[in-house]
């Protein structure tokens, strides 16, 4: 059975792309549009793969790589952050949560700016995934 | 109520990111979420004749206000704060409705939109439709209208009205819970002056001092969280005198509870929300009555 990736966003356009990426190098795509769903795919789902938007509506990629990075069962799970928003943002955004009283979450596996080729990803799904 | 998620809701041109930034204090009290919404008016991008839907033109809009979200998120994500977007084609006030009621929002931010003289005056306000179908307290800000002035701390010295209306009580629990995000409150209650038509000067006084021994049991419940509060008794036209009361307490903000439905008659004749909307130079948080049941 082939590998799960979970494309994570609210854009339709990007779920799309990703997800059509992910079937072409011979994984399989589930999607959700936001954190809180995305949340729920990936307890219920258990994909080995996930590639987070960061900015979204309802919860941000920010807050649901926290949670999976800081809960026992799903750490292991790898990330591929792919956003808008540039890597330094995100790290430091991580940095001030940890000032907050949370717990120190590790560096995705992997992050890409926005807009990516299709090899681009789908190169970095065949590292991550073999 | 505790603010934790407020909307900001933006056409750029009106509102802008230091308006925001002027509100971001509201972290040390609960504020932990940020979600912008953006509006782009369905007349910008509608069907026309020879040309169609202007799928091209809405691109446009919809990159240009996500350039401008993107960087303005940078900023919020780096300090600690949850970043929501809405880029949305459609009508305003159903589309701020929508996005407060799938974020469950505490806090609307915006600046009412320009409207003709006509249009003013036989139309609810967009702001008070808004308060009225969210029941959430919208924050009016116009630093960049004409005469409008941007707060650097807009929650230090809040002018609040009250008219005894129960939407005045949700305004006193809103504003106790800031805490120590608020340095004074002045609690304020302007008498009309046909109330005060008697030939008697002792009764006139006799309705200063209940007034203001009412207003005094307001400012108990602040000073009881720890912020300094004072009573004023103003005599006159409403509007005219809370306007006067905020530059005399020298306010940042004027925090009023908002009836949820105007009648036809406020509507036409005007009521403190709309004049407040329109006119003041401050800004105005509106604060609805609780929901009952």
């Amino acid at each position: 059975m082939s590998k799960k990736v979970l494309v994570v966003d609210d854009d339709p356009d990007v779920r799309l792309f990703n997800t059509t990426v992910v079937e072409e190098y011979g994984y399989t795509p589930i999607e959700a549009e936001n954190g809180e769903e995305g949340l729920k795919m990936i307890k219920e789902h258990m994909p080995d793969l996930v590639i987070l938007d960061v900015m979204m509506p309802r919860q941000s990629g920010i807050r649901l790589y926290r949670e999976l990075k800081t809960e026992k069962t799903l750490k292991d799970i790898d990330v591929i952050l792919l956003s808008g928003i540039a890597e330094k943002t995100f790290l430091r955004s991580q940095k001030a949560l940890t000032e907050f009283g949370g717990k120190e979450v590790p560096e995705p596996a992997i992050y890409l700016e926005k807009p990516v080729e299709p090899e681009e990803l789908g190169e970095v799904l065949k590292k991550i995934l073999g | 109520m505790d603010i934790q998620k407020l909307l900001f809701v933006t056409k750029f041109d009106e509102l802008r990111f230091d308006a925001l930034q002027s509100l971001l204090p509201l972290q040390k009290a609960a504020l932990h979420h940020v979600v912008f919404l953006n509006v782009i008016e369905r007349e910008k991008v509608a069907l026309r004749r020879g040309t169609g839907y202007q799928k091209e033109e809405e691109i446009k809009l919809r990159e240009k206000a996500n350039i401008r979200f993107i960087d303005w998120a940078e900023t919020l994500f780096e300090q600690g704060l949850e970043v929501g977007v809405y880029i949305v084609v459609g009508d305003y006030v159903k589309q701020v409705v929508d996005a407060a009621t799938k974020e469950e929002v505490d806090l609307i931010v915006l600046s009412p939109s320009k409207k003709g003289k006509l249009e003013k005056l036989f139309s609810e306000s967009e702001v008070t439709e808004i308060l009225h179908r969210t029941g959430v307290p919208v924050l009016v800000y116009k630093n960049l209208a004409p005469g409008g002035i941007l707060m650097d701390k807009p929650f230090d010295r809040i002018l609040m009205t009250t008219d005894w209306s129960p939407a005045g009580d949700s305004a006193v629990a809103c504003l106790k819970n800031l805490g120590t995000l608020v340095q004074e409150i002045h609690v304020a209650h302007v008498a009309h002056e046909k109330n005060l038509q008697t030939d008697s000067a002792m009764a006139v006084q006799k309705t200063r001092k209940e007034t203001r021994n009412k207003l005094e049991r307001i400012c108990d419940i602040f000073e009881a969280e720890g912020i300094h509060s004072r009573p004023h008794v103003y005599i006159g036209e409403v509007e005219t005198e809370i306007e006067k009361a905020a530059h005399e307490c020298r306010a940042t903000m004027i925090v009023a509870g908002a009836k949820n439905r105007q009648s036809w008659k406020e509507r036409i004749l005007g009521s403190l929300t709309k004049t407040l909307i329109e006119t003041s130079i401050f800004p105005v948080l509106l604060i609805p009555p609780e929901k009952s049941g």
